[in-house]
């Protein structure tokens, strides 16, 4: 994998979303630094999935805006925002019929251009475009631990190997910013370091950036660079994970009044 | 999927040999069968269109009848001459152009239909669907000029260089068969069919397939990954109508005249039997579908006086009509494959193929990936 991609600094500013009367993300502002683990926490309905949904373009905002770069995401279809370079993964695991291959093959969508007339004669230069990219596929299978499952149909695998898929079809994306929505939930202890390992070696590796949203509060305290702490909608604290673990408004949002117990010793 | 390496060289020689079977017909078959073959094919490239559409992107359709009766009455009348006495208008294009334009011309109309088959999903666009056909209906009837009206307009023969697909007195005989209409279109139909299922395959494992596929299972999560959603709707809509164009403009062929009452709501509904029948999602499941719902009023037609209960077609005895035997026939045949083989023939094919452990977890689920699975990971991470 090549590193020394340019990522832009993702810059969500006041962003507030209705439904119908319900105030689901109340003027949230944060910034996701270029190559950073940034992690989005809060106790359920506090908005984190909302986000996820406004920067993949599926949800509209009443106010507000979010800039990637010199693209402003609100205004944008969720495929455009695909094309900018974000890939993102469900919480509940949402995959094709299909092998492991023809998923990540489609993660590779914005990134080749075969069409339908293209596609049914398979013109040569259609035969080696799907050539290339299933050679790219292949590494990202292999870095992502799928490598032996290529071929398998994604309905044999078992669930933590469903999950690796979710992510490993964003990778095919060449993402500049990976939005992961709760990669580790379902998973055991095994399967949740490694999925923590993979996650951190692809930063690494692809200097990408990375807005994870997860429940698993000692993971997220050990990968990432910047916690986004959001209750009932609005932004209660955010700074380093040790900042974070010692703000008093983060443990009574999250042990629901004021204690001394820090955050993060939660285990599942 | 993966199969045993011997498996997978047996199926592509299976394949070859049924071809080669495939051409033999038009010197053994009475030109019933052949004319019953015929419309096999048609309604095999029909359904092979109509499962692109209903088995890959999850749409539906009820309109096919209508694109059939454009691609029909589009080559008719692109290849048709002018008769003033019969107040009838023609292109008198060469027929060959007009069998391609009058795909093209299906296309087009398909095309022009995206701003509705973009927008609705499923059932819905089922439902929107509809009006084509009694739109349709009432145009085959009042434009008189390009359709004949009521009555219908016969059909041009096709011809290729000089080389007539109908019956001419040029004496063409082959291994001491004469070779007349029927003969000649049968190969013309097999080429067809051939060309349609290879397409469609291609299609399907390319690019656009994998996004219809997505779209299908979950739109958001298809347009997370950059699939346009109205278009990919609306682009597998048109291919599918164009697919339906070529299968009508094939049945002109073989019907030698044409006429409104075929392109009923009926034949769309077949359409969709043959499709669920065979299996979504799948081109060999498409064309047993078609087959099998083409062959089956035919067979119990022919075979009405020795089958118990069914009576010929027009004959006076107490039974059932054979077609109305057959409605009956591929009405179970569509409920039984419903409850017991959702996934069509095709998958039922497929269930028997595969080794026997894989058995329960190949079982289809419409979803794809619903529930987690029970057992742990198979391998740890490494890396």
């Amino acid at each position: 994998m090549s590193a020394g991609i340019d990522v832009p600094e993702l810059r969500v500013h006041d962003v507030t979303v209705r439904f119908a009367g319900l105030t689901a993300l109340d003027g949230v502002s944060f910034t996701v630094a270029p190559g950073s683990i940034h992690a989005l926490v809060g106790p359920n309905g506090a908005g984190k999935s909302t986000t996820f949904n406004v920067l993949s373009g599926v949800y509209r905002v009443a106010s507000g805006s979010v800039r990637f770069g010199d693209a402003e995401l609100t205004a944008l279809a969720p495929h455009r925002i695909a094309a900018l370079g974000i890939a993102r993964t469900f919480q509940n695991i949402v995959l094709t019929r299909g092998t492991v291959a023809d998923n990540l093959m489609l993660g590779r969508h914005t990134l080749t251009r075969a069409g339908f007339l293209t596609s049914a004669l398979r013109l040569p230069h259609v035969r080696g475009e799907q050539r290339a990219h299933r050679e790219r596929v292949r590494e990202i299978a292999d870095f992502t631990g799928l490598g032996a499952r290529f071929d398998t149909p994604v309905s044999l695998l078992s669930y933590g190997e469903r999950k690796r898929v979710e992510l490993a079809r964003a990778l095919c994306m060449e993402p500049k910013l990976l939005l992961l929505d709760e990669p580790v939930a379902g998973l055991n202890t095994a399967e949740r370091a490694a999925m923590a390992r993979t996650v951190a070696s692809v930063r690494d590796a692809l200097g990408l950036s990375v807005l994870i949203v997860e429940h698993d509060m000692g993971l997220v305290m050990r990968m990432s660079d910047e916690v986004t702490v959001l209750d009932f909608g609005r932004r209660i604290s955010g700074g380093t994970p040790q900042q974070v673990q010692r703000d008093p408004a983060v443990i009574a949002a999250y042990l629901g009044g004021a204690t001394d117990a820090p955050v993060g010793e939660e285990t599942r | 999927m993966s199969e045993p390496p011997a498996r997978r060289r047996l199926g592509p020689a299976l394949l070859a040999v049924g071809w080669l079977v495939l051409l033999l017909p038009p010197f053994y078959l009475s030109a019933f069968w052949l004319q019953t073959g015929l419309f096999a094919m048609a309604a095999v490239i029909a359904a092979i269109g109509l499962n692109l559409l209903v088995g890959t992107a999850g749409q539906l359709s009820l309109g096919h009848a209508f694109f059939l009766a454009v691609g029909a009455y589009g080559y008719t009348w692109l290849a048709g001459s002018p008769a003033a006495d019969e107040g009838l208008s023609g292109l008198r294009l060469p027929p060959a152009v007009a069998f391609v334009a009058a795909v093209l011309l299906t296309g087009v109309a398909g095309a022009l239909f995206s701003p509705v088959s973009g927008r609705l999903r499923a059932m819905y666009l089922g439902v929107a669907t509809l009006a084509l056909v009694f739109v349709g209906q009432h145009i085959l009837l009042n434009a008189t000029s390009v359709t004949g009206g009521f009555n219908g307009r016969s059909v041009p023969p096709l011809t290729v260089f000089g080389f007539v697909f109908g019956d001419t007195d040029d004496g063409l005989t082959v291994f001491d068969v004469p070779f007349g209409g029927l003969e000649r279109l049968w190969y013309l139909g097999l080429l067809l069919v051939a060309v349609a299922s290879l397409l469609a395959r291609n299609l399907l494992r390319g690019r656009p397939g994998r996004a219809l596929g997505a779209l299908r299972d979950s739109e958001t999560a298809a347009a997370v990954m950059g699939v346009h959603p109205a278009r990919y709707r609306a682009a597998a809509f048109t291919v599918s109508s164009m697919y339906a164009g070529a299968a009508g403009a094939l049945l002109a062929l073989v019907f030698q005249r044409i006429v409104p009452d075929y392109f009923s709501l009926g034949l769309s509904m077949s359409f969709l039997a043959m499709v669920v029948i065979g299996g979504l999602g799948s081109v060999g499941g498409a064309a047993a579908g078609a087959v099998f719902v083409t062959v089956l009023p035919q067979l119990l037609g022919h075979f009405a006086d020795r089958i118990p209960l069914v009576v010929a077609p027009g004959s006076t005895g107490t039974g059932l009509d054979a077609s109305d035997a057959a409605d009956f026939l591929y009405g179970a045949a569509l409920v039984l494959t419903l409850v017991f083989a959702p996934d069509g023939l095709a998958g039922l094919l497929r269930r028997l193929r595969l080794p026997r452990p894989r058995l329960r977890a190949a079982t289809p689920q419409t979803s794809a990936v619903g529930e987690p699975a029970v057992g742990d990971t198979l391998k740890e991470q490494t890396l």
